[in-house]
Formats: C-alpha cells, sequence, structure tokens
C-alpha cells in the first residue's frame, strides 16, 4: 500500500510538471467517454430486459383471424375481445390477461380538482404475470366487471395523502369506485407488455381497472383501436364484445417448453376450427412472441438511437487516438525519469505498476469528467428525443459499467505510451 | 568481484557497425579503485555501462561474484543493478522536483525496503556527504558539487558493492572535483570497489589502478597490469 501512495505520488509530480498536455488528455477522454455513455444508456436502458427471469416465460399470441381476406399480411398486432375469449379458452398457460390502455379523469369527489390519469385495464393474472408488487390490499378476486380500481402508491398519495387506502371510494370520471388494493413502487421499464407502437417508452400506469368494466363502460383505447367490421366502436360494451373490434394486447404465461408447444397446437386446432367454420377466410399465420423478442418483433427499436450509438463509437475512438497522442508526448517527455528509474534499479514490472497507478488516476478523473459530460448529453438527448426521457437513468451496472469503459480507456491510452518508456534505451535516454 | 571475457560491443545502424569494445578482458578485485582512461570516443563509457547493465553486450562474457550476467531477464537485471551496483553520472541526473531525501531514497524504494530502513540509510549517506542539513532542499538550490555529492550519496544508500563513476568531476571546478574525489576514496577505503571514467590524469592517478581504452581495446598499459597477466 505504502509503494501504491508513492507511486500516485509520483504521478502527481508527473502532472504538476505539465498540467496543461495532462487537462487536455482528461478532458479529451472524457469527451468521447462522456458522448458514448450518454447514448451507451439510452441504449442499454431501452434494450433491457425489465423481467429477466421470465422474459423468457412470457408470450404474446397472434393470429390471423378476421373477417377479411389477407394472405400475406401480418396477424394483426392487437385482438379483438372475441378472439381474445377464444385465445383464452384453455388452461394450458400458467397465467393469462388481455388489456388495453385509456385516459381518465381521477378525484377523490366532485368538489375536488381531477387529476388526468392514464388507466389500464386488465386482468387479476397481470399482476402477477409481470411481478407486481402489492403494497395494501389485494387485485380483484376473478375477471368479472367490478366498481374496483387498483392504485399506484403515489397516485393514492396525491389523492388521499397517504398510501393504505383500502377500502375507500374514489372517483374515476364520474364514477364512484373502490380502492381494493395499492401498489408499491413500481416502475417497468421499458414497458414491454405494451410494446406496440412505441408504447414501451412510456410510464407505468396509475390506475388500473378490470378490463371487463372497462367494456360496460365504453372505454375505448387511448393508443390503438381497429374496426374490421361495422362493428360501432362507440357500441364497445354490446358489439365490442361480439365484432371485430381489435385494441386488445393478450399475454400468457407459458413455463416450460411443453406448454408452449401445446399452446401452440392449441392456436393451430383453434385457427384450423375457426376457418373450418368459415369464420375467417385468411391462411393461418399463428405467433406466439416471447416478451424479450416483442420490440425486435414489432420493429419498434430505435434506428436514431443505433444510428447515434454508431457515432458516438467512432466519436470515442478519435478521441481515444487523441488522447494516446497526447499521453505518448507526456510520457516522452518524461522517457528520461523512467530511463533513471531503470537504471537505479527499478524492473519493468515495477514500472508498469507505476503506470498503473497513473491509469487509475486518469480514469478517476476521466469517469468524473465523464459522468458530468455524460449528465449533460442525456439532457440534450432528452431535449431531441423527448420520448425516451424516462430512460437517461443510470443504474449501479451502467455506472460500474463507466468505470470499466473508463479504466480501459485510460489502459488503452496509456498502453503504447508506457511500452515506450519502459523499453527505451537506457544509456541513450540517460546522457539526453 | 568483476571479469570480462572477450567481451565486444557493437553499435550497429542501418549503414555502419561501430566496433566501441572488442575483445575486452579484465578483471577487478574486490575493493579496488580503478580509474578507467581513454581519449574521447575510446569505449571507456560504453564500458562503464556494459558493466553497470545499461547497455548489453554482443560477444564474451561478463562476470559478477562469479555469476555470469549473460542473458539474465529484465528483473533479475534490475535487481543485481539495484543491490550491488551504484551510479555516479557526469551530469548528476538527479530529479530536478524531488526533494534531496526522495532522490536518494528512490533506489531503495525498489528494493522494497521498510520505511525506517529507507530513513536512516538516507539520513547516513547524508552525513557521509555533509548535506544532512540539507535533505528537504531541491537539486536546484544546490551547487554543482553538492549536486554530485547528492548523486554520491544516492549511489551509497544502497550500500552497493560496486560503484561506476562516469566523469564524476566533469562539470565541476577544481575545488569541488577535489571535494569529490576524496569523498570517493573515503568511500574506497570503506571496501568498495570503484570503477571511474575520467579524463583527467591526476585524478586518474588518485586511483590504485588505471586501465587504459583506446579503439575499444584496453591498451597495452592495462595488459601489463599484473592482475591481468596472472588471469591470463
Amino acid at each position: 500500500m505504502e509503494q501504491f501512495l508513492y507511486y500516485l505520488k509520483v504521478s502527481f509530480t508527473s502532472i504538476k510538471r505539465a498540467p496543461l498536455p495532462y487537462a487536455l488528455t482528461i478532458l479529451i477522454l472524457s469527451l468521447g467517454i462522456g458522448v458514448f455513455f450518454a447514448n451507451a444508456t439510452l441504449y442499454y436502458q431501452l434494450n433491457s430486459d425489465p423481467l429477466p427471469h421470465k422474459s423468457d416465460k412470457l408470450f404474446f399470441p397472434m393470429t390471423r383471424m378476421m373477417p377479411h381476406q389477407c394472405h400475406d399480411c401480418p396477424p394483426p398486432r392487437i385482438l379483438s375481445y372475441v378472439n381474445v375469449q377464444k385465445l383464452s379458452a384453455t388452461e394450458i398457460p400458467t397465467a393469462k390477461a388481455a388489456m388495453y390502455s385509456t385516459d381518465g379523469y381521477l378525484r377523490l369527489d366532485s368538489t375536488k380538482a381531477p387529476t388526468p390519469v392514464s388507466v389500464r385495464l386488465t386482468q387479476p393474472d397481470f399482476f402477477r404475470m409481470f411481478d407486481v408488487p402489492m403494497l395494501h390490499g389485494s387485485v380483484w378476486q376473478d375477471a368479472k366487471a367490478r366498481q374496483e380500481l387498483i392504485l399506484a402508491k403515489q397516485m393514492a398519495e396525491k389523492i388521499f395523502g397517504r398510501s393504505n387506502v383500502v377500502g375507500e371510494k374514489v372517483l374515476l370520471d364520474d364514477r364512484y369506485y373502490t380502492v381494493i388494493g395499492v401498489l408499491d413502487d413500481w416502475r417497468m421499464l421499458p414497458r414491454l407488455y405494451d410494446a406496440n407502437n412505441h408504447n414501451y417508452v412510456e410510464d407505468t400506469e396509475q390506475v388500473f381497472m378490470p378490463l371487463e368494466t372497462g367494456y360496460d363502460y365504453n372505454y375505448l383505447s387511448n393508443t390503438q383501436s381497429h374496426t374490421m367490421d361495422d362493428t360501432d366502436f362507440r357500441q364497445l360494451a354490446t358489439q365490442g364484445r361480439t365484432g371485430a373490434l381489435h385494441q386488445l394486447q393478450f399475454w400468457v404465461q407459458l413455463d416450460s417448453p411443453q406448454q408452449q408447444q401445446s399452446y401452440r397446437q392449441f392456436m393451430a386446432n383453434l385457427v384450423a376450427a375457426e376457418q373450418k367454420a368459415g369464420r375467417h377466410p385468411s391462411m393461418p399465420n399463428n405467433q406466439l412472441i416471447p416478451m424479450r423478442d416483442i420490440i425486435q418483433y414489432f420493429g419498434g427499436g430505435s434506428a436514431d438511437i443505433k444510428a447515434f450509438a454508431l457515432v458516438t463509437l467512432l466519436f470515442l475512438g478519435v478521441c481515444l487516438l487523441n488522447a494516446s497522442h497526447l499521453s505518448l508526448n507526456r510520457y516522452l517527455s518524461n522517457q528520461y525519469e523512467f530511463s533513471l528509474r531503470r537504471a537505479l534499479g527499478a524492473s519493468r514490472l515495477q514500472l508498469q505498476q507505476q503506470i498503473l497507478a497513473d491509469v487509475l488516476l486518469m480514469t478517476l478523473c476521466c469517469a468524473l469528467c465523464g459522468m458530468g459530460i455524460a449528465w449533460g448529453g442525456i439532457e440534450l438527448l432528452n431535449y431531441l428525443w423527448p420520448a425516451n426521457r424516462l430512460f437517461g437513468r443510470w443504474d449501479p451496472t451502467l455506472v460500474a459499467a463507466l468505470f470499466v469503459l473508463t479504466l480501459s480507456a485510460s489502459y488503452l491510452v496509456t498502453l503504447y505510451p508506457s511500452l515506450r518508456a519502459s523499453f527505451g534505451g537506457l544509456n541513450q535516454q540517460l546522457k539526453e | 568481484m568483476i571479469q570480462l571475457k572477450n567481451l565486444s560491443k557493437i553499435f550497429r545502424t542501418e549503414l555502419i557497425e561501430t566496433h566501441a569494445l572488442r575483445q575486452i578482458d579484465l578483471q577487478v578485485k574486490e575493493g579496488e579503485f580503478v580509474a578507467l582512461t581513454g581519449p574521447s570516443g575510446s569505449g571507456k563509457s560504453t564500458l562503464l555501462n556494459v558493466l553497470g547493465t545499461l547497455e548489453q553486450f554482443d560477444d564474451g562474457d561478463y562476470l559478477l561474484d562469479g555469476q555470469s550476467v549473460k542473458g539474465l531477464a529484465d528483473s533479475a537485471l534490475s535487481k543485481l543493478r539495484n543491490e550491488k551496483i551504484g551510479f555516479i553520472f557526469q551530469g548528476f541526473n538527479l530529479i530536478k522536483d524531488y526533494s534531496l531525501q526522495d532522490n536518494i531514497e528512490l533506489p531503495l524504494r525498489y528494493r522494497g525496503l521498510v520505511a525506517s530502513e529507507r530513513k536512516r540509510r538516507v539520513e547516513q549517506a547524508l552525513e557521509l556527504v555533509g548535506l544532512a542539513a540539507r535533505r528537504d532542499y531541491h537539486p536546484s538550490q544546490l551547487s554543482g558539487g553538492q549536486q554530485q555529492r547528492v548523486a554520491i550519496a544516492r549511489a551509497i544508500a544502497g550500500e552497493p558493492r560496486i560503484l561506476l563513476a562516469d566523469e564524476p568531476t566533469g562539470n565541476l571546478d577544481s575545488l569541488m572535483a577535489r571535494q569529490v574525489m576524496e569523498l570517493l576514496e573515503q568511500i574506497n577505503r570503506q571496501g568498495c570497489t570503484i570503477l571511474m571514467v575520467t579524463h583527467d590524469p591526476d585524478q586518474a592517478r588518485r586511483a590504485s589502478r588505471q586501465v587504459q581504452i583506446v579503439d575499444g581495446q584496453l591498451s597495452d598499459a592495462a595488459l601489463y597490469d599484473p592482475l591481468a597477466i596472472k588471469t591470463a
């Protein structure tokens, strides 16, 4: 340890000898790392897996069961109520939940100012499929319609000023509901259960309502709905349940390969039976997409972020080259001292340890400056692409990655100069 | 203690080869004070650098304490330099932004000595060269003669068995040169073997033995050295 502190002292002395080239090296390297890291943050968060332990067990089934004929179009990304009923009519999945979202206004009573809220209309299995934590109360007993809501903790505190509000009444739009559950802090990013139309970048909802209640009260989807026959979308409670009004996402949990195979077979049999019954004319095209592949399947990845990632990677490369050049100059100007140390008995290994202390010091400086620049970069990206604002956040993994990246970059920048310094001709250098 | 057998050193460039040392045979006993003399470019500094393992040689062998240094790895050579050899350079080669104490301590750092032992040796060396009161000074605050004394302190702090001095008084006036020579003689009397390159015949005469190099070869004067004849 004492020797390491000595190496650090030597590094500081070397910096004091020529602070400007060192500062320039740090600045260039930090700039490259900061710009790259800002983009890498978005890229990493947008492509992260919010449920790594079960993202390969949650599936999004799609079939081409629709009234008109189409042999080359993909199966619709949203399903009709009746198709969901058919796809649900099996006990193969461990859990299953249909859902859609809408908007509403929430308040304690009519005397209070309304708060705009996003509402997810879904079924009880949603909460266990997506590992939604409950703080107070419970979820609905079954999938039937009921005047009951589940609130996010933040929303409960906003409306009631406290989180334990189970049993309290609350006014959503023009109807009173009983709060039966309050979620603990929960945010699923990316929100893969709603991957369609780039919706996965949005925040999780604050209010959860039974899907059947949503249909009963004619809540139409606020993201995507599509009528494929003469169904009147204003008659959601009646025609919406029987016609080809597509607005639902549907997820099934299939834990084992056998379950997955069985459910595929179930879908194939269902579509064949429906076709045979004359309920859809198209050739079968069934899809069972795992959650981890859903964005890719929907083609929802951000091309801008990918392109920017490439540009920032190239920029980092240019910065590394420039910083290497500056570092080489710095080391060559200190070559005499390296040679003197070797002449007086320092081995190349000891010099490399000295250089490692230099690298660690540079890593610390670059990581701090790089984080500052990355923070600025994320602010800029949020300004340019506000839709991705939720993804500009760091977690311990990312911060650790930043340090590893900075350490690698600092070592790369130092490697060649340090080797030059360590292997220079001793006698020649001491004469100069 | 030092034995060179048929040792040669060639400097090569793309165009020419320069034979800096030609088949040198030399033996130095422990405790000797040897002056290496010769005209400029004759190879005396190269010989000193080879002896200090700062330069590789091309042919022959170099035995230090009966062990060949040929083919030794970098770590072994570094250890050898650190523990057995002390260097005194004509240009002092002190690190200007280090204090005298830090400069003298430098080789001890690489030997892995504990702080108290390093401190003891630094103080002892500074006492010997008469600069104990200036341990926190920087080289630029000292005269040339004092800087060379610091360099000598650095060389002897590691208690080396051999001291290699390359024109140690070359940059000093006569008074300071005399002081440095007296210091070297004092160190030699304490048992340290010294090989010193010098142009100055008066200083060479103060050594216990003179070896002359001309065109990379030991001259007749050296060949007639009784010890060399005995070795042959």
